[in-house]
């Protein structure tokens, strides 16, 4: 009580000022299992339940998959130097495929997702990767890396990229976040992805602060407001949403890309995650289609769109 | 990645027969038809968010203006809420009392538009035109310059100051206007300044 009425040391600071980080690696023992249950409040009462329900099954695997799996070591510091210098993401995408530890995780995943309940083209296409040998497993991983699925596999692609997440996610999860730099507009700092969505967030020192998310290693970094993700530029971008909607996700539309990547306004719902909105939110997709504006964001469960 | 895509796009028009969705292909084409068609009477809204300068101190606060409506499809564009923008330097997504409510000036009916005189005794506002506003300020301020300025202080050394009247210029300038401000407010003895090249 004595200090009643004594002006505080820093009466300038107002609110919450931003200091945001410049990455965020993921946590892929909470990633997962979150996103499961993301997936599974989505898929309530939604037109694509069934979709969003299998999903969800699917991200529950990428969970368990990774019980028992030995702690990934970090890049040897010569590496990590080395990326910094020629400011290159320290994870080599197409290296990262061609290991063992990728190839121990793709064949849990293969077996669990057995389990999960899916239509007959699923698991027609789970029964053909089973059937796969190693080889063919990491050309897949490779198509799903260079962001080459091809279409008459897709269906195939999705369970390979779902393994390749998982990896991912625990291979960036052993970096320094304080050691990555900026390599480039719409490439993830941790290993080179694309993003997936891009979300607005309320972290604490980071309120309103723009994070895009790595659709390989869910790696997010800060990339400011109003700008586009996929190339950087600032002008003519607008948003769009369903008319009527709350303003939580919006497409974040580029004139210069004729693209659109979403824009999760977790900041007004801390549930969001940038996955499983992202694919919830399909609705916005197609309409953007008919209007011309292609889909930026890639997401092997929403490729086609 | 956009050779992926328009190969993917012209399977799709070509009729060709493949599923050319992760959907479609994980066999939940039939959910993916019946969302395109439950969504098909809805519309877009179009919104923008644009960066700016609050326009009330020579902090110059970086601002971010949410709006409704697309300029560019001819429609009426309204601001419908305004924040600090995290990403600005100066404020980091902070704004004072009077930033935080700029939204209630934006929208204001009493908001000034024009320049306005209430003449000395007159109970109301007039509005006038800039040309006859900027006349007046001109002729008021050189009788005041000349009735209050002081050339030298009571020891008899050269100050040349003029402190009855105060000059408040903006706050989204560029550099050389600031400067230029600064020079011809500054050289006209006026101590009562503000603009953004103070801070």
């Amino acid at each position: 009580m004595s200090d009643f009425g004594v002006p505080s040391p820093d009466p300038t600071a107002i609110g919450d000022t931003s200091t945001p980080p410049f990455a965020r690696l993921p946590d892929p023992e909470t990633l997962f299992a979150r996103r499961a249950d993301r997936f599974r409040t989505l898929a309530k009462g939604a037109d694509l339940g069934p979709y969003l329900d299998f999903l969800g099954r699917l991200c529950d695997v990428q969970d368990a998959v990774q019980d028992g799996l030995p702690d990934v070591p970090p890049p040897p510091p010569e590496v990590i130097a080395r990326a910094k210098a020629h400011a290159m993401p320290p994870i080599d995408r197409t290296a990262a495929v061609a290991d063992e530890s990728f190839m121990a995780i793709f064949d849990r995943l293969v077996a669990r997702a057995r389990e999960v309940d899916m239509p007959d083209a699923a698991r027609a296409a789970l029964a053909r990767v089973a059937d796969a040998d190693a080889t063919a497993r990491v050309a897949m991983a490779e198509a799903v890396v260079a962001n080459r699925i091809p279409v008459e596999a897709l269906a195939e692609h999705v369970f390979a990229a779902a393994a390749v997440q998982v990896h991912f996610a625990r291979l960036a999860a052993a970096l320094d976040a304080t050691r990555l730099v900026p390599v480039g507009e719409g490439a993830c700092p941790a290993c080179g992805g694309p993003p997936v969505s891009s979300m607005v967030v309320g972290w604490p020192g980071a309120h309103g602060n723009r994070f895009c998310v790595c659709s390989t290693c869910r790696t997010a970094w800060n990339h400011v407001r109003v700008k586009c993700c996929l190339c950087g530029e600032t002008k003519g971008i607008s948003y769009r949403e369903i008319e009527g909607g709350d303003g939580v996700v919006k497409a974040e539309v580029c004139e210069a890309c004729a693209a659109q990547v979403k824009i999760l306004y977790q900041v007004k719902d801390p549930d969001l995650d940038p996955v499983a909105d992202d694919v919830a939110t399909l609705a916005l997709d197609i309409k953007m289609r008919d209007e011309g504006i292609r889909r930026g964001g890639v997401d092997p469960f929403l490729i086609g769109w | 990645m956009n050779m992926d895509l328009s190969r993917r796009a012209f399977l799709r028009t070509a009729g060709a027969g493949l599923a050319g969705t992760s959907l479609g292909a994980l066999g939940f084409g039939e959910v993916e038809e019946a969302h395109a068609a439950a969504i098909r009477p809805f519309k877009l809204a179009a919104t923008t968010e644009t960066r700016n300068t609050c326009t009330y101190c020579s902090v110059a606060c970086g601002i971010l203006l949410y709006s409704k409506g697309s300029l560019a499809k001819g429609e009426k564009a309204e601001i419908i809420h305004v924040e600090g923008d995290p990403d600005h330097p100066t404020n980091r997504g902070t704004l004072c009392p009077k930033g935080a409510a700029l939204l209630d000036m934006v929208r204001a009916e009493t908001r000034l538009q024009s320049p306005r005189i209430r003449k000395a005794g007159s109970d109301k506002f007039e509005r006038i035109s800039w040309d006859e506003a900027l006349d007046r300020v001109v002729r008021h301020m050189k009788a005041d310059r000349d009735a209050n300025f002081v050339a030298k202080n009571k020891d008899g050394v050269t100050v040349n100051r003029w402190t009855t009247t105060g000059f408040l210029a903006a706050s989204a300038t560029t550099n050389e206007t600031a400067f230029a401000t600064y020079k011809v407010v500054r050289s006209a003895g006026i101590l009562v300044f503000d603009n953004q090249a103070r801070v």
